[in-house]
Parts: structure tokens; sequence; C-alpha cells
């Protein structure tokens, strides 16, 4: 088909990528894209499907490390018994995303690579025609922030929350070969561009290194289901005793607190976190809730870590 | 966009139908097949009303873009029994007064029978978890999950 694309291999989806130089939308699960089609925020003419790269749908354990291919379903993911018995943060992180039957569709990468959302964005052509455009979208200024020139789009994606308190390691394919970095530095701390990912790679699986001898995982939204998520902490303790909490839904990208256990105290870790966090009023949870319940949450988390 | 002739395995049988390819499943079985069982109702994923089998698991029709489901069997609400006999999810949603205006139920009928063959021995609290995606606003849901346990029971028998 002309316009909709259903590669077999990575390296057909890379050179049918090339073909049409940044005018394509790579559909994964597509169970979140297919909404910004729908509302006219994503009008690439050209589609890339990629639920036929089976090679990319994998759960494997290479010796220390957990290595989960970027087309693996939530679904796959909270069933898998490797997971459940060695990594029940990720399991519970995936858990908490969407709906049973959506986590059938969406994957992995695609939940990490979900767009940044705001409540001034995340709206029909019609709404966001009748308020004029933000920053994000077409116009020139937030309107989150009444005219400030930078965006704070939320990054809302609950398994990079795991995944960064898990100190993970993304590989992703590019032309020249495959490249391996943290997950940290794929996300920008920008509410319009969330991750550096180019239209000439594309990201192919997460290696996990660690497993945590605590954890902690809580996500605050308004419904038990469905909805994303307006905070989303997750923390792990390792066997060297070394602390990572990962805040998300706060800010443009999530946010890593990490420092050896005996050294933090709630209040150094509520102060970092309140720091690092850009909260603006951009969810239906009011700014002041959201904020208080970092605190809460925090309190909360370090009593599990103790 | 240009169309493009596409065929579709839908309850065993073969349609060739004319699709473009940024359209969902749900409005091609609807609006160009006439397969009005399944309901669309948010069209963003959100109310579960749309829910299909594609090759066995449940999808959601407003989500699921029609080319992708090429070469792959669907089963819609209409495939799933005949008239005189219903599926005993069907059955029990009948019994058990778990439908009122209905729209909600091809999608409930849908989701509940593949969560059934995959957790057969489902307790209230899971099957409550496994519908938490289809959204109802007349029977206050306690009916609907009421029917999905006595369908488990005599599935289970």
């Amino acid at each position: 088909m002309e316009y909709y694309h259903i590669p077999s291999s990575v390296e057909e989806t890379l050179s049918i990528a090339d073909n049409y130089s940044g005018n394509y939308t790579y559909f994964a699960g597509g169970t979140d894209i297919q909404i910004y089609r729908k509302q006219k925020l994503d009008t690439h003419d050209h589609i890339i499907d990629l639920s036929r790269l089976d090679e990319l749908k994998s759960i494997t354990v290479n010796k220390d490390h957990l290595h989960l291919g970027a087309m693996t379903t939530l679904d796959d993911i909270i069933s898998s018994d490797i997971i459940n018995s060695n990594y029940p943060l990720i399991s519970e992180a995936a858990k908490s995303v969407a709906t049973p039957v959506i986590r059938k569709t969406a994957t992995i990468g695609g939940n990490l690579l979900v767009n940044n959302r705001c409540i001034f964005y995340n709206q029909s052509k019609e709404w966001r025609d009748s308020i004029g455009s933000c920053l994000k979208d077409k116009g020139d200024i937030c309107q989150v922030t009444g005219g400030n020139k930078s965006c704070y789009a939320r990054n809302v994606s609950d398994t990079a929350t795991a995944l960064v308190a898990l100190e993970s390691e993304i590989i992703f394919l590019t032309p020249s070969g495959s490249i391996q970095k943290p997950l940290t530095e794929l996300y920008l701390p920008c509410g319009i561009k969330s991750n550096e990912l180019d239209e000439h790679s594309i990201l192919t699986g997460i290696t996990i290194p660690i497993k945590a001898e605590k954890w902690w995982y809580r996500k605050l939204r308004l419904r038990k289901t469905l909805d994303f998520t307006s905070l989303t902490v997750a923390a792990t303790v390792d066997s060297d005793r070394i602390a990572r909490i990962c805040l998300n839904g706060v800010s443009m990208s999530p946010v890593l607190i990490k420092e050896a256990l005996k050294s933090l105290t709630l209040e150094s870790l509520i102060k970092q976190a309140r720091k690092n966090c850009k909260t603006v009023e951009n969810d239906l949870m009011p700014l002041k809730y959201r904020r208080e319940m970092i605190n809460v949450y925090l309190k909360e988390c370090w009593e599990t870590l103790h | 966009m240009k169309s493009k002739i596409t065929k579709l395995s839908i309850n065993g049988f073969e349609h060739i139908v004319l699709v473009n390819p940024d359209e969902t499943l749900v409005f091609t079985l609807r609006e160009r097949l006439n397969f009005t069982g399944t309901k669309k109702c948010c069209d963003e994923g959100t109310c579960g009303s749309c829910t299909i089998l594609v090759d066995g698991i449940p999808v959601l029709g407003c989500l699921t873009p029609t080319v992708r489901c090429v070469g792959k069997t669907i089963i819609t609400i209409e495939g799933i029994s005949s008239k005189e006999d219903l599926h005993p999810v069907q059955k029990y949603l009948v019994k058990n007064g778990g439908l009122q205006c209905g729209f909600c139920t091809p999608g409930v009928v849908m989701t509940a029978i593949p969560f059934l063959d995959e957790h057969p021995n489902a307790n209230r609290e899971k099957i409550k978890e496994g519908l938490s995606g289809n959204l109802c606003r007349c029977t206050g849901y306690k009916k609907i999950i009421d029917a999905v346990e006595n369908a488990g029971k005599e599935l289970k028998v």
C-alpha cells in the first residue's frame, strides 16, 4: 500500500523511513498515535506500521541482564514469569498503563517514546483552533503559562519511570550501526521534542542491568484505570545500597535522583525533587495538589526504602 | 490518500473492500461492511465499546488500522453466536440484567470472552480489573460483573 507500509524487518523499516525524509509516523502498537492522527496533531503522509517486526518481540535473560525487544507488548511483560519474579517493578509499571485490552496492543517501545502531553495540546482540532495554537502545536506562545516561550508538556511514560529507576539502557539502530546508551540520555528537557531519536534511527530494545533489592512504585491519576499519569514515582535500592528515585508526569522528562541511601535524607530528597520538577498547571489535577502529592509519595517511598 | 482494495476475513467469510490507509477497523466494519453490532462510541480508546477479536486477541476497533488486519482472522460480535444459541457470557448478561441501553454490551462481551479463556479461574476482583476498560453508564457494573462471573462458572464445567 502506498501510504501504509508494513515492513517485516528492521533494515527494511529504516530504508522505507529513509525514502520519506521525516514525512512519516511510526506505528508500534498505535494505541496513542492513532488519537494524534484523529485530532490532526500528527499529519505525516506516511505510516510505517512496525507490528510485523517479530524480531523485536522478545523477553530474554543474558547473564545478569534482562533484554526486552521494543515491540514486546505490555501484556506480554505483565504475563512473563521471568519479569514477575525478578523485575516486579517493570511488571507493576506496565500494569498501570491504560486498560487490559489496550495493553495487548501497546508496546514497551511505544510507551517509552510516548509524546509529551498537555491539557492545551491534547485536544480536538476544533478545541485548539478556538483557543489559539500553543508552542507545541503551531502557535508561538505557551497557553499554560500565558505567554512563556518554552513548552512544559509532561512526559507521561510510566514504564520509563520504572526503567530509569532500574538504570536501564536502550539500544537503537542507526544506518551506521547499533548504539547502546542509558535511557536517561534519551529524554530531552523539552516539551516539544521529548526525545533525541532522530528520523534515521529506530529503538530496538531495552537492557535492564540491575535487580532491585527493594522497590516502590505508585501512580497518581484520576481513575484507577486508563488515565495518563499525573505523577508517577518509581524507586529502587540495589545491593550496593544506592537509591534511585524517579519521578515522572511532573516535568518534561523523567527526573532521577540517585544517591547512596546512607547519605540521603527525606528532606534532601523532597528538596531535590521539588527543585528538578518543572510543574505547571497543565494537568486535570490541580497544580497545588500534584505538588503536595510529590511530598506524600516521597514520604511513603522513603518508609519502604529504609 | 489513495484507497486500496483489501481482503478481510470477518467471522469466517472473506470480504473484499476499498479502504483508506488511515481508516480504523470500526469504521470499515460499520460504514463499509454494515457490521453495526460493533459500536463506535468515544472513538479514542476510552470506552471499550468497539472491542473486536483479531486473531483471538481483543483489540479496540477505533485504534486499529484496518490494513493491519489483512491476513488475520477478525471476529465481531455478530460472529460470537447465533440467535438461538447465545454464548454463556451473553446468556448471563441477559439473565442477570447486565445491560440496559445495550450500547456497551458488544464491547463487554468481546472483552469478557477472551478474558475468561485466559483466566478461567478469575475471581471477582480479577474480573473487575479485566473489564476496567469498558465503560457502562447504565448498570453500575455490578450486574455485568455478576454475569461474567456466572458465565465463567458455566464455562469451567
